[in-house]
């Protein structure tokens, strides 16, 4: 059932002549389908009133079959970035790198470099937790941060097929009604990179977003090593 | 034969390491300490780059823009993008205008719920970074959260909160679709019946209909287990 939606999707992508999947899932084609593929990234408050900040980055997707998906790539370094001033350049960041089965976080700490090479921040260790297979594992350091990282299911959700065929100009009444929409990423998953810090450790903020209310500015990142 | 036993060496301190850090959970820092043999030397350069979601998907018109944003600095994107991606909103609404019989020129994009013009929206949108306030509920956007009841519950008028952060919940792509296709009410493009003769005259732009199928849970590490 499964295949049989994805074989004819692709083919409706072959019409439209575009492959294009939201949240980021497979957004470019240097980096979809790779270990380095960042497919989703959330940031919230864990429960409200909450004084901690979860971030969670989800590395490829199994939504279609042949995409590269199962493991951390030693040579990937995921970084998440912080911006405290609104000025959109990273004043903190926090980093996560695989080494023999286990994921290794670095930071929050100013990059010794900004911009778009990076170097692991050795000298600020966070953590490590052992990666998971299908039950999670999961650390607590002493400074309060959880550190979570393996396989996960992939909570996006989305019509892409349907969206495809929008933007393809073959649907002339645009997406389904929910009745009949389908949610392609039903069943795939992906792998997690999960923290949830204190805001003490990522320190105050100025920036504000559109409302006027205060809010770090935050982006993730993949980097291969050269 | 040198390196295997370093990785034995590495692999049993890990070992030992996550069971003490387990048995004593909170207590005990210097175990959480990475491993001092491993490893992370060397230069890494970006690959990917990702803030809101859908946003390089949605509105870069070809895979060399993809390319491009994923490699560019946030505080480049809105001079490198914005033009492109306005460029790209507009051709949207034109492939609806052809559907429909009309003008592509008389169908365009209409100031949204958040007030924004197509500069402004797709300038904000350009800068692709994730904005999360550190003491307010998450919500990428939540039409629910208008205090003042003045029924204007998707215009923003000082009393709702939005835009700080992003749940697993969150509908995002419905979002986006409202601030891209919904106009001043958010439901500009929403399958409307306009000569009442029980089928839909526009199309349906401001949703793709699913709701979330994954079972997130409410403790760390909050993402289900893998199917």
């Amino acid at each position: 059932m499964k295949n049989t939606k994805m074989y004819f999707g692709l083919a409706l992508l072959a019409v439209a002549g575009t492959i294009l999947v939201a949240a980021d899932h497979i957004d470019a084609p240097s980096s979809k389908g790779t270990s380095a593929d960042i497919a989703d990234f959330y940031a919230f408050e864990p429960t409200t009133g909450s004084d901690n900040t979860v971030f969670i980055v989800d590395l490829q997707t199994s939504v279609l079959p042949d995409l590269a998906y199962g493991t951390f790539d030693e040579n990937v370094l995921t970084e998440i970035n912080i911006d405290l001033d609104g000025d959109l350049v990273e004043d903190k960041v926090i980093q996560a790198i695989p080494r023999d089965g286990f994921m290794y976080f670095f930071g929050p700490v100013a990059p010794s470099q900004k911009g778009l090479d990076s170097q692991v921040a050795i000298d600020a260790p966070l953590g490590s937790v052992e990666i998971s297979e299908v039950s999670a594992k999961t650390t607590t350091t002493a400074s309060g941060v959880k550190l979570f990282a393996g396989p996960r299911q992939d909570a996006f959700f989305f019509d892409f097929f349907q969206f495809n065929a929008v933007i393809g100009g073959n649907a002339p009444l645009g997406f389904k009604e929910a009745s009949e929409a389908e949610d392609t990423f039903e069943g795939a998953n992906t792998m997690s990179i999960v923290i949830e810090i204190p805001n003490t450790m990522l320190g105050t903020t100025t920036a504000k977003n559109a409302l006027g209310l205060e809010v770090y500015k935050t982006w993730v990142t993949s980097n291969k090593k050269q | 034969m040198k390196f295997s036993n370093i990785l034995y060496a590495c692999s049993y301190a890990l070992a030992l390491s996550f069971f003490t850090s387990c048995n004593n959970d909170d207590d005990n820092q210097s175990t959480m300490l990475p491993n001092a043999n491993a490893d992370f030397s060397g230069t890494y350069s970006q690959v990917d780059h990702m803030g809101r979601p859908g946003i390089n998907t949605v509105l870069s018109a070809d895979d060399a823009t993809k390319d491009s944003q994923n490699r560019t600095l946030p505080a480049d994107m809105a001079v490198a993008f914005q033009a492109s991606f306005e460029a790209r909103l507009e051709a949207y609404h034109d492939v609806y205008a052809t559907i429909l019989g009309a003008d592509p020129a008389a169908v365009n994009y209409e100031n949204n719920i958040l007030g924004l013009d197509i500069a402004s929206l797709t300038g904000y949108l350009a800068a692709d970074v994730l904005e999360v306030a550190p003491n307010l509920p998450t919500t990428y956007f939540n039409p629910g959260t208008d205090a003042d009841m003045d029924g204007r519950i998707l215009v923003p008028d000082g009393d709702e909160v939005a835009l700080t952060g992003r749940t697993i919940q969150d509908d995002v792509i419905d979002v986006s679709l409202i601030l891209l296709f919904g106009g001043m009410e958010g439901d500009r493009f929403s399958g409307q019946d306009t000569d009442g003769d029980g089928m839909a005259d526009l199309p349906r732009l401001t949703s793709d209909g699913v709701s979330i199928t994954a079972n997130p849970t409410t403790t760390f590490p909050y993402l289900g287990n893998p199917e």
